[in-house]
């Protein structure tokens, strides 16, 4: 796809919504932004209706980010917080039913995959821990046995908020949530070793505590996804409304949590681990070169 | 009445540190002046959660953010009349 395809012929321009001309101009397409550009450009992503200072909003705005090239990208997702604001993207955002996230997304890369033979297409999994850890458990699970070159990513809010908060299988043991009034009985699962079960290339937990290394771990996490296997990202954000954080503490709710159980970290699988370092030492000559 | 994010101009292009515009949870609400060297508020995008103001007084300890409700706003930036501008001046 080239630019051209999504620009109007002249004399329909000005009929445009202004958002769509503002992406053509000033836009994060063809091009990699970065975090600290934030502001300068025409963001992907933008009014939606999730709730007033949502750190699960946060996080998919920097995921908008750091996705290498959105023009060659499709996002797949579930019911959930997440979709309110994925669907207002200006990235194709594809909604499997419930429980098949990872179902439908392996269908969608395996058939970009023979339709754009010259070109890589990335699909992204970004659903709640309800939509992946509980109810789309096996899907995901398989697509990881499978091997499947996608990227999923969990936004664990660690609690289903979009339904009125009853306990996930993410929820911390002991809470108390609708649907476990005397505190959740079950351990939080670990989605990240059982993704290191089952060979996933690259895994990484991460809180929004640090745009640029969020946008940086979902670029690594969409790189490695193209050549080397399947990734997952598991993202600590916080439900404000149903943990009862007050907005403006939402950040510091995100450090204490990152402090506490949910610090930055990364597992690569030794062929991922090769391939990363190889393509680093790539970009590193290639700079070089321009300069 | 709701209030919304308010920069101050003056310290804040004084310091160029642009943390706001990359915690603020809502896409293309605090945008970055490229000529004034300031961030601002796009007044019909901002939810009023106050994220920003926590950023810019305990992170980046500025103290340029303040709430203000939204009939006191004077002369706001709204995106969805003017669209995106690189600077407002």
């Amino acid at each position: 796809m080239s630019l051209k395809t999504i620009q109007a012929a002249p004399g329909f321009q000005d009929y445009l919504p202004k958002e769509y001309q503002d992406l053509l101009e000033d836009g994060p397409f063809f091009q990699q932004r970065k975090v600290s550009e934030l502001g300068s450009f025409k963001e992907a992503i933008e009014e939606h209706p999730m709730c007033a200072g949502c750190a699960m909003t946060l996080f998919i705005r920097l995921v908008y980010v750091g996705l290498p090239s959105l023009e060659h990208t499709v996002i797949c997702g579930t019911a959930g917080c997440g979709r309110l604001a994925i669907s207002q993207g200006a990235v194709p955002f594809v909604y499997g039913n419930y429980g098949d996230t990872n179902a439908v997304a392996t269908g969608l890369k395996r058939g970009l995959d023979i339709r754009f033979k010259d070109q890589p297409k990335d699909v992204v999994v970004m659903a709640g821990d309800g939509g992946l850890a509980d109810i789309g458990f096996h899907a995901v699970m398989h697509s990881w046995f499978r091997k499947e070159k996608f990227t999923t990513i969990m936004l664990d809010n660690e609690v289903y908020g979009n339904t009125g908060g009853q306990d996930s299988g993410m929820t911390q043991k002991g809470m108390v949530m609708k649907m476990a009034p005397t505190g959740k009985k079950f351990e939080k699962m670990d989605m990240l070793g059982l993704a290191k079960t089952a060979g996933v290339a690259y895994t990484a937990r991460i809180s929004p505590t640090n745009p640029t290394r969020v946008a940086n771990t979902v670029r690594k996490a969409v790189l490695i996804a193209r050549e080397v296997g399947p990734t997952f990202i598991q993202a600590y954000t916080s439900c404000n409304i149903e943990y009862a954080i007050p907005t403006p503490k939402v950040m510091d709710d995100a450090r204490e949590v990152e402090k506490d159980r949910y610090g930055y970290l990364e597992y690569f699988s030794d062929e991922a681990k090769t391939y990363w370092e190889e393509s680093e030492k790539e970009r590193k000559r290639l700079r070089k070169a321009e300069k | 009445m709701y209030t919304v994010a308010e920069i101050d101009v003056e310290i804040c292009s004084s310091t160029k540190c642009r943390l706001c515009t990359q915690f603020c949870p809502e896409g293309n609400t605090i945008l970055y002046d490229e000529t004034r060297g300031t961030a601002y508020v796009a007044v019909d995008r901002c939810k009023g959660c106050e994220i920003c103001v926590g950023i810019c007084d305990d992170l980046a300890k500025h103290h340029a953010i303040k709430m203000v409700p939204i009939d006191q706003v004077k002369d706001g930036f709204e995106i969805s009349k003017v669209g995106f501008k690189r600077s407002l001046v």
